[in-house]
């Protein structure tokens, strides 16, 4: 049987996102990231005056970009897509140039001192291809990342995008990002 | 409107419920090892629960190479509902942090001067039991003062105190929820849960739960509240998360709250909007009610409040209507006035009269579960009375529990009699009670000071001697059952060895029982001990069951109405809800909530209000790695308006002073707090240096906040606290 195609994308329901962290936590530990660097983080945009006040919060990662710009740039192909979408590194291949981090328009990667090469959000690859959630998506108390495969019609963010209205960050640049929110 | 409805629609379809009007939201409870997760061989995975803040969620520890890599959370668990927070995520680092007591010390140098002599077990054990004979044989028993905070643990801790002869136990609650337990249970007879999931309305004094995380209350506001459009109504003189989040949000002016739920009384009687048929069938005292808040109106509250009356009593009116699924929330944090308590009444009259008892979406009493109970030798109760006098100021507060700020006074004062030694188990009086100046005067009364923690906390710091507990998840714990509207029995086992010297509190009470004479009174292991618990839990094979599990849930659906019906004795004097309390009058209290205006700070102060985020627990969490990262550094929030006036800039380093102390930290100039308040956070600015990310950085709330407590329930009032602020 052939195997069907795959394109893994995460759905954000931003307006549930209580800033709690614990994404960004359970990131460090799932991938062993260091203190000082961050996978995903949680935009803020506070305004207004007293009392007519207004937060939003916007959990970000890697885009996991259709057609990524850091894979565009990089010199030794190190950067690479998966069937299903996922944009690793390969690290045995990466030779630390960093023109990647200059390259993603949501500068979601970092240079990783130890090893000399350049680190960023795998979707927990290794957890999915287990069938497990990504760590981030998982142990959120608020549920607001929601992940799956956009060519699975069965799926719950096929059927997110299929109802809801939604926008993507930056896509003037072509890069055709996989993080979609939810308006 | 399309996109409303398709939202509630796919939400009540993923959590496995059809829709209707009626339908409640169930929670779904899926088994972990039924997610198609399998460990290789050479890693485990063994489920716990989370000790890093009170809520104890169901967790599983991925094991590699003997090393915690991971902690998933562990859907099972209703209450904790599939999640864990960033605390939960970082307990790793509570493990690994180079800060950790790697082994019992004993002081070298004077108090707080940290000079330490690391010892044995045995030479800990006998130096703390040599201390503590020395001062029972002098003073007696009770000159002994036990302190703890919750924890599974702690019931040998509290054992060894009593044990021991003394009745000066002090637990947490008059620093926490007192005021809240008291006043709910003088009203109900029990104190209970706040059905979020289900309700329409719901409206919150200061109960900043997007960040102050309580299960399931806080996702059950983002998954019931916000997923199914319910209003939520949120007072707090701070625009925060919850505010953010909220239908509505009102800057109140500080410890006026009582005045605004009184008008909403008198608007919802006044209109006849109550539920006749609940107050007539279960409450006592609506006549008098009735008259008590006619007073009470919206514009005279308006004026107290500052929110305008034609809110006041529109909400009243709103909230009446999505009876019986509408509620007013407890709260759970600390007490902020010296009229805690009665605030707390009112919110409890004010749900009474709508008729939420026991309903969806509306309050509901706490249910249970059973478990055994382990069977050790009794001792003889402690003879004298306590040193706090209890029963003489605070006669409904609970004695097991104590009043620590009365106790503080009473110890300073020497009356009624002398305490000379201080154990302490896992609490930081040092920042958990107001007014440091005058916790250090109390320590430098004591002859001899022991605590037992897992990491070296401020109160550790001024200590004699230092007992390192091993942390939670080198631990096996007593069971718990955590009782509330989806219940669930939750076990913690060990899933690594201890990596330091260190030893569960149960080891560590009985190495100073058996020195102390007391051996007998503790003759058991956590083991015996657990497995009388699993003994009495209906179900087959329980030992296995939560040794695999690490949670019971039952069926993991609530129940509702159980109380309502017309035998059904409430445990309060007269059997009904007591609206007017006969028992509050002849304890010489209101016996229905009156107002008395809160005195408001001079032009040139500010109130002081304090808070949480959800990345870190009262005073702790600050020095983990993981989570100090999100900020190393606390704060002093002040409005731009009198900013500007004292010439303050964002950023600058400002000095905040009270009538008990000083302290400085950078300001933060921002809209998002009233004119009148200043707020900073806790845990920072400690003592300890092995607190390293934290010492001296950022400053204390602790050395600012005078001493206030609640009438009635003793409970510290922690917003009574004004301050002077100034470029430093």
């Amino acid at each position: 049987m052939a195997m069907k195609k795959k394109r893994y994308a995460l759905v954000l329901d931003s307006r549930k996102c209580i800033n709690c962290k614990a994404c960004a936590v359970a990131c460090k530990a799932e991938n062993q990231v260091p203190v000082g660097n961050t996978r995903n983080w949680i935009n803020e945009a506070r305004q207004g005056e007293y009392p007519k006040l207004r937060i939003d919060f916007e959990p970000e990662q890697c885009h996991h970009c259709e057609h990524p710009s850091c894979a565009r740039v990089c010199p030794t192909g190190a950067t690479w897509m998966r069937k299903d979408g996922i944009v690793l590194v390969n690290y045995d291949d990466c030779i630390g140039c960093r023109y990647c981090m200059v390259a993603c328009p949501y500068d979601a990667r970092y240079f990783h001192e130890e090893s000399g090469t350049v680190h960023k959000c795998t979707l927990c690859s290794h957890r999915v291809d287990k069938g497990d959630l990504p760590a981030c998506v998982e142990t959120c108390p608020s549920k607001v990342r929601v992940f799956g495969d956009l060519e699975d019609p069965t799926s719950r963010v096929h059927e997110l995008l299929a109802t809801r209205r939604y926008r993507v960050k930056e896509p003037q640049t072509g890069n055709g990002p996989q993080l979609y929110y939810l308006l | 409107m399309g996109t409303i409805r398709m939202d509630r629609r796919l939400f009540l379809k993923a959590a496995g419920v059809t829709a209707g009007a009626a339908a409640t939201t169930q929670v779904a409870c899926l088994s972990y090892f039924k997610k198609g997760r399998s460990a290789a061989a050479e890693n485990r995975e063994v489920p716990t629960t989370c000790e890093l803040c009170p809520n104890k969620c169901s967790a599983i520890a991925v094991v590699e190479g003997g090393l915690v890599k991971k902690l998933n959370p562990n859907p099972e668990n209703p209450k904790s509902r599939d999640m864990l927070c960033a605390r939960g995520n970082a307990a790793i680092k509570q493990v690994y942090d180079p800060d950790r007591i790697k082994k019992p010390m004993i002081r070298m140098g004077a108090r707080g001067e940290g000079k330490w002599k690391e010892v044995s077990w045995d030479e800990a054990f006998d130096f703390a039991a040599k201390k503590l004979a020395e001062v029972k044989a002098k003073h007696g028993p009770e000159a002994s003062l036990w302190s703890s905070t919750e924890g599974f643990q702690e019931v040998f801790f509290k054992n060894l105190g009593l044990a021991f002869g003394s009745p000066n136990l002090v637990r947490h609650p008059t620093l926490c929820l007192a005021s809240v337990n008291l006043a709910y249970s003088a009203t109900f007879g029990t104190v209970p849960s706040f059905d979020l999931l289900n309700s329409r309305y719901v409206i919150m004094s200061g109960a900043n739960r997007f960040e102050s995380i309580i299960t399931p209350d806080t996702m059950d506001l983002i998954g019931g509240v916000m997923e199914r459009k319910a209003k939520l109504i949120y007072l707090d003189p701070r625009f925060t998360v919850t505010a953010a989040k909220a239908d509505e949000w009102y800057p109140i002016k500080p410890g006026t709250d009582l005045a605004f739920i009184l008008a909403m009384i008198h608007v919802i009687i006044k209109e006849n909007r109550h539920s006749k048929d609940f107050v007539a069938a279960f409450t006592t005292g609506f006549d008098e009610l009735a008259e008590h808040v006619k007073q009470y109106t919206p514009e005279w509250a308006e004026k107290e409040t500052e929110i305008p009356a034609k809110d006041i009593s529109r909400i009243a009116r709103e909230f009446a209507d999505a009876a019986p699924r509408s509620l007013y929330y407890a709260g759970r944090r600390s007490s902020w006035y010296q009229n805690d308590f009665q605030m707390r009444r009112a919110q409890a009259i004010l749900n009474a009269i709508i008729g939420n008892w026991d309903q969806v979406g509306g309050m509901v009493p706490n249910a249970k579960l059973p478990k055994g109970e382990f069977l050790f030798m009794p001792w003889d109760e402690p003879k004298a009375p306590r040193v706090d006098e209890i029963e003489k100021h605070f006669p409904l507060a609970a004695k097991g529990d104590g009043v620590y700020l009365k106790l503080r006074e009473n110890v300073l004062s020497g009356k009624p009699y002398p305490i000379k030694a201080w154990m302490v188990y896992k609490q930081d009086p040092m920042n958990a009670m107001p007014d440091q100046a005058k916790t250090l005067k109390m320590i430098e009364g004591m002859d001899f000071i022991g605590v037992i923690d897992v990491a070296m906390s401020d109160m550790a710091w001024y200590a004699d001697v230092v007992f390192p507990e091993s942390a939670y998840l080198e631990r096996t714990d007593p069971v718990e059952v955590m009782a509330g509207i989806w219940p669930a029995v939750v076990y913690r086992q060990q899933v690594v060895k201890p990596i330091h010297d260190t030893k569960p509190n149960l080891e560590i009470v009985q190495g100073l029982a058996k020195r102390l004479g007391l051996s007998d009174y503790f003759d058991y292991t956590i083991e015996q001990w657990v497995e009388a618990e699993f003994k009495e839990l209906p179900i087959p094979m329980a030992m296995e069951h939560m040794k695999k599990h690490g949670v019971w849930a039952a069926s993991g659906k609530p129940v509702y109405g159980k109380t309502l019906t017309p035998d059904f004795r409430f445990v309060t004097k007269t059997g009904k809800i007591e609206l007017f309390s006969q028992r509050l009058q002849e304890a010489g209290y209101d016996p229905l909530p009156a107002y008395t205006a809160p005195v408001q700070p001079p032009d040139d102060r500010f109130r002081l209000i304090l808070g949480r985020v959800g990345y870190f627990t009262h005073a702790n969490q600050t020095n983990n790695v993981w989570l100090n990262e999100f900020m190393k550094e606390n704060d002093l929030w002040i409005n731009p308006k009198p900013a500007e006036r004292l010439g303050i800039r964002n950023g600058a380093l400002v000095e905040v002073a009270s009538s008990v102390g000083k302290v400085k930290l950078k300001a933060r100039v921002t809209e998002e707090i009233r004119p009148d308040c200043v707020f900073m956070l806790h845990g920072f600015g400690k003592k300890s240096k092995l607190q390293s990310l934290v010492y001296n950085v950022g400053a204390s709330d602790a050395v600012l906040l005078e001493t206030a407590w609640d009438k009635v329930s003793g409970n510290a009032a922690f917003h009574e606290t004004f301050v002077k602020v100034a470029n430093a």
